[in-house]
């Protein structure tokens, strides 16, 4: 069986890397759900072709890609039919990979038996294939996640912090991660959920890794910077995320909102919408002092439902990450019904789109409600691992005894 | 008391046409009548009024008070607006309908996109900046004309110079010329902005050939148009011409399909009187090719196969007619046996049923056995969105992309720029071009729909001009070779020296955007906030309450009361 077992990852490889290569239907290249106006692959390509051409790519609105992609794509790797699926197999290797290392360090073993199990359920799960086929660049924004984490786990700092500012520089919404993961530099990744206890933050050993983090994110955003030549991309890429000025439809909950919403509301939501992804930093952190591993899964999650420009490798990355907290299965609560509601929106969100948008023989209503009904699904899962990971702290209970909360 | 009053009448009459020559007016008129192959025929009417020795105001000048102008031809209305915003050239066209280039050729007025169309060349200022003047232009022109002028704002303003050449002459001024083109493709063009333009004549249209301009028969012409053109010809003065052009079907009228035509079936007038104050008025027939037509009356003149006729008020009305005695009724020529009449023929499509991407294909077809170099402009509002690096040029399934040579691209920013790509296409002799580039539709916001918002947008013509015609070796060097031994017509006129390129406009396009439902705003907040209250305070709820141990028996819970469950705090 070991053997078998070390042949699988790179069998998987294999098999995801003669997947890239079929030939990208035209579906899967301009599709909605897969890739975002932040992360879309033909997007980049235009970026890049303006760039080659002397045109500015941030002096338009169709742009909205980190300098930083625009760089390394123009001069070091460039994007062409084949270095392309190359590369994204590559970026899913490497977070398939690093999801193994994350496990490994949290049980503190060299292998383990479910090994194998949980980088197939990062390489399969249709969630994160089908952006990855699709060349969305929120591939790379979850391996730099998954990089984040691993190098906090195995307490690298700066090699840490370093993929945590170059993840924020892709993608804004991931500065909700920057606590839980200072926070797990310090601890251990080792499970701790059915033993909570309080953790003293020890500000001498907080305030320099902060520091460091901001200090990779002025050097990144300089880097960036220079390769525009003025300060345009701040407003195209990370202003996105906070005035949601492209209303393109996604699986996420703020496009309907803010497309529906008369022009005197609209600073006022996005505020309030921008607002409430940082109410979750502090009270996860708290609760969850005992395990920062379990906090940065759980802010995941968050972002997951609430992004404002998801894609479904946001979710997917969420639903492998419940992978590496097996002490969790016993105590969800409804796994079966957020499974189901998975199904039946994932089913239903393509469908939709292209009643709406293709046939035309639905409206953006159908559209939008499997995107409600996702939102569900997702805060379903949140839900329960939150319940679950709590849950765990009391313990197996005797006969005639039920936990409830006051 | 008649004779007196007669008197009065011719010295009064008199003593106008001194004043206006000592200033230094001058009035022309003229109208020009194409017949058609396919049985149509074309009407453009033309009013020139020149001012001599004057100059367009310098911008630089703005903050003084201008020196007094005084007009007596020239329209009072423009000549304010033109000094009040320093506008050295300007180009307003209204049309409807489409202009098969095909079939009729080149218009005598090179200006057929459907819609507004207003072009500028201001000088530029530190005091009152272009844009600041292109606005008040506008809703000056849109308060005059009553057209909808207003809208064409900066999300339809662009500046392509290479396509929109001034055509007069531009004075030397401290600061550059700037060009501002807008395009409003979707107005429409009726007698409110009629009445107005005959308003700006010095005849109005009780007099002289603008008699003829009436509103029932203009406007269910198969194509109509009216432009007003003021341009600055150095050495000249400032010269104002309003022009009307028209294509009109006789054998639409005819009962028995007949193309024959006069000036009272077309227009339902002739022309009684002429303008006193023009200096010259002429009526214009082209003739047709063929010998087996009749014109009536005898024209004074005829050179170069047109037919000139004088309108002077001593003789009876001016009727101009041209019947075909021997055709029986019209039989319009096989579409395939007769050659298009331009040196370049153009398709533009939008295609694919998709709301969220589609593909704009451009077929441009040369008709000449040379090769021809032609700009193309594309101002696309941000309504369409360019995957430029998908712009593909293609003849006969083989890519050819070298003949595509980009100039220059600005990219939209959505609520706030078009997107402008001028571009040199190579078109081999006799071939058929075609151009694909994916394009992307944005998805708006609910309050920026129009009210009609399923027919969808309008998109603005794209231009074309042809600019060099000869071998492939002395386009690169933008100049014109003498032809090859195929001496034809049009070869002839094609490579003729001295020649203005002429601008060729595609038909306009219709994009439907995907929108959203209009009665759902309340629906969408509160289903969002639900989900989005739901999860928080589950959340919320989760994180913050203290968790319980609650101690149920199965067996006693139908006989003792629910105050036996002990609410302990400790979790084990």
């Amino acid at each position: 069986m070991n053997a078998a077992a070390d042949y699988a990852f790179p069998a998987l490889v294999v098999a995801r890397l003669v997947l890239a290569f079929v030939p990208l239907p035209n579906a899967l290249k301009y599709d909605q759900q897969l890739s975002s106006p932040l992360t879309s692959y033909s997007r980049l390509r235009e970026g890049i072709y303006l760039l080659e051409h002397g045109i500015d790519p941030y002096s338009g609105g169709f742009f909205r890609h980190s300098p930083l992609l625009l760089s390394l794509f123009s001069t070091v790797l460039p994007l062409t039919r084949y270095t392309s699926p190359l590369l994204w197999t590559a970026v899913d290797s490497v977070a398939a990979w690093t999801l193994v290392r994350i496990w490994r360090l949290r049980t503190g073993a060299k292998h383990t038996s479910r090994d194998t199990q949980i980088a197939s359920l990062y390489l399969l799960n249709p969630y994160i294939l089908l952006p990855s086929l699709a060349f969305s660049t929120s591939s790379m924004e979850n391996m730099l996640c998954l990089l984040a984490i691993m190098f906090a786990c195995r307490g690298r700092a700066s090699a840490s912090l370093f993929a945590l500012a170059s993840l924020v520089h892709l993608s804004l919404p991931s500065i909700l991660l920057a606590a839980p993961l200072i926070l797990l530099n310090i601890s251990r990744p080792v499970s701790r959920l059915a033993l909570p206890r309080p953790f003293d933050i020890p500000l001498r050993k907080t305030l320099p890794l902060i520091t460091e983090l901001f200090g990779y994110a002025a050097l990144l955003t300089l880097a960036s910077t220079i390769v525009c030549g003025n300060w345009l991309w701040v407003e195209k890429t990370w202003g996105a995320s906070l005035t949601l000025p492209d209303l393109s439809p996604n699986p996420g909950l703020w496009w309907y909102f803010f497309t529906e919403m008369f022009d005197h509301f609209r600073p006022f939501f996005l505020m309030v919408f921008s607002v409430h992804l940082l109410i979750y930093i502090a009270p996860i952190c708290i609760k969850f002092q005992h395990d920062f591993l379990f906090a940065t899964f759980l802010l995941v999650g968050v972002l997951a439902v609430f992004k404002p420009y998801p894609t479904l490798s946001d979710p997917g990355l969420f639903l492998s990450m419940f992978s590496i907290f097996p002490e969790i299965y016993p105590y969800l609560r409804h796994p079966i019904v957020t499974a189901l509601i998975h199904l039946h929106a994932s089913l239903l969100l393509p469908l939709f789109n292209s009643l709406w948008l293709r046939q035309g023989t639905g409206n953006a209503n159908f559209f939008y409600a499997s995107t409600l009904v996702f939102g569900m699904g997702n805060g379903a899962a949140l839900m329960d691992a939150i319940w679950a990971g709590l849950r765990i702290a009391i313990g197996e209970l005797k006969e005639g005894y039920e936990v409830a909360q006051e | 008391m008649r004779w007196r009053g007669c008197w009065r009448t011719c010295f009064l009459l008199a003593l106008h046409l001194v004043a206006a020559s000592a200033q230094g007016e001058v009035f022309n008129e003229d109208l020009t009548l194409r017949p058609l192959r396919d049985g149509k025929l074309q009407a453009r009417f033309s009013f020139t009024t020149l001012l001599k020795g004057a100059t367009p105001r310098d911008p630089v000048a703005l903050e003084q008070d201008d020196e007094a102008q005084h007009y007596t031809l020239f329209p009072l209305a423009l000549g304010q607006i033109l000094r009040e915003h320093a506008v050295t050239e300007l180009h307003l066209t209204l049309n409807a309908g489409k202009w098969n280039y095909d079939h009729w050729g080149h218009p005598d007025e090179p200006g057929v996109g459907t819609g507004a169309e207003l072009w500028v060349w201001m000088g530029d200022t530190a005091v009152a900046s272009v844009d600041r003047r292109w606005q008040g232009l506008r809703n000056s022109l849109a308060g005059l004309f009553c057209a909808s002028l207003g809208h064409l704002d900066e999300q339809r303003t662009t500046s392509p110079t290479l396509t929109f050449q001034p055509e007069g002459s531009l004075p030397d001024f401290a600061h550059p010329h700037e060009l501002r083109h807008a395009t409003l493709p979707s107005e429409h063009v009726c007698t409110e902005n009629l009445t107005p333009f005959l308003k700006l004549l010095p005849c109005k249209s009780l007099s002289g050939i603008a008699s003829l301009l009436n509103p029932h028969k203009l406007f269910d012409a198969d194509w109509h148009g009216l432009g007003v053109h003021v341009r600055y010809r150095e050495g000249a003065g400032v010269e104002v011409r309003l022009a009307f052009q028209a294509v009109i079907d006789p054998v639409r009228y005819s009962h028995v399909g007949r193309r024959d035509w006069s000036l009272r079936s077309l227009f339902d007038h002739s022309i009684e009187k002429a303008c006193p104050v023009a200096r010259s008025s002429k009526v214009r027939v082209v003739l047709p090719s063929e010998t087996s037509y009749s014109i009536s009356p005898g024209p004074s003149d005829i050179t170069d196969s047109v037919a000139t006729y004088t309108v002077d008020t001593a003789e009876e009305a001016l009727d101009v007619s041209m019947q075909w005695p021997g055709e029986s009724n019209f039989k319009y020529p096989a579409t395939s046996s007769v050659p298009p009449l331009t040196d370049i023929s153009v398709h533009r499509n939008l295609k694919g049923t998709s709301q969220a991407e589609a593909r704009l294909t451009l077929e441009i077809t040369n008709n000449l056995p040379i090769y021809v170099s032609a700009g193309y402009l594309e101002t696309m509002p941000w309504h369409l969105q360019f995957y430029l690096h998908t712009l593909h040029a293609q003849i006969n399934d083989a890519q050819r992309d070298d003949l595509l040579n980009i100039i220059s691209y600005t990219p939209p920013v959505p609520h706030s720029r078009p997107a402008l790509l001028q571009a040199v296409l190579t078109l081999p002799p006799q071939a058929t071009l075609h151009l694909t580039m994916d394009v992307a539709k944005p998805f708006l916001r609910y309050t920026e729909h129009p009210p009609d918002a399923q027919r969808g947008w309008d998109l603005p013509p794209a231009v074309l001009v042809p600019f060099a015609f000869g071998e492939l070796s002395s386009i690169n060097g933008t100049t014109a070779v003498e032809p090859p031994t195929m001496p034809s017509d049009r070869l002839k006129r094609a490579t003729a020296q001295g020649r203005r390129p002429r601008r060729m406009y595609t038909p306009v396009l219709l994009v439907d955007l995907a929108t959203p439902d209009f009665s759902m705003p309340y629906n969408v907040i509160i289903l969002s906030c639900t989900l989005i209250a739901l999860t928080f305070g589950t959340i919320f709820n989760l994180l913050t309450r203290r968790f319980v141990v609650v101690e149920v028996d199965p067996i006693s819970v139908p006989d003792t009361p629910m105050a036996d469950a002990a609410a302990d705090g400790t979790p084990r």
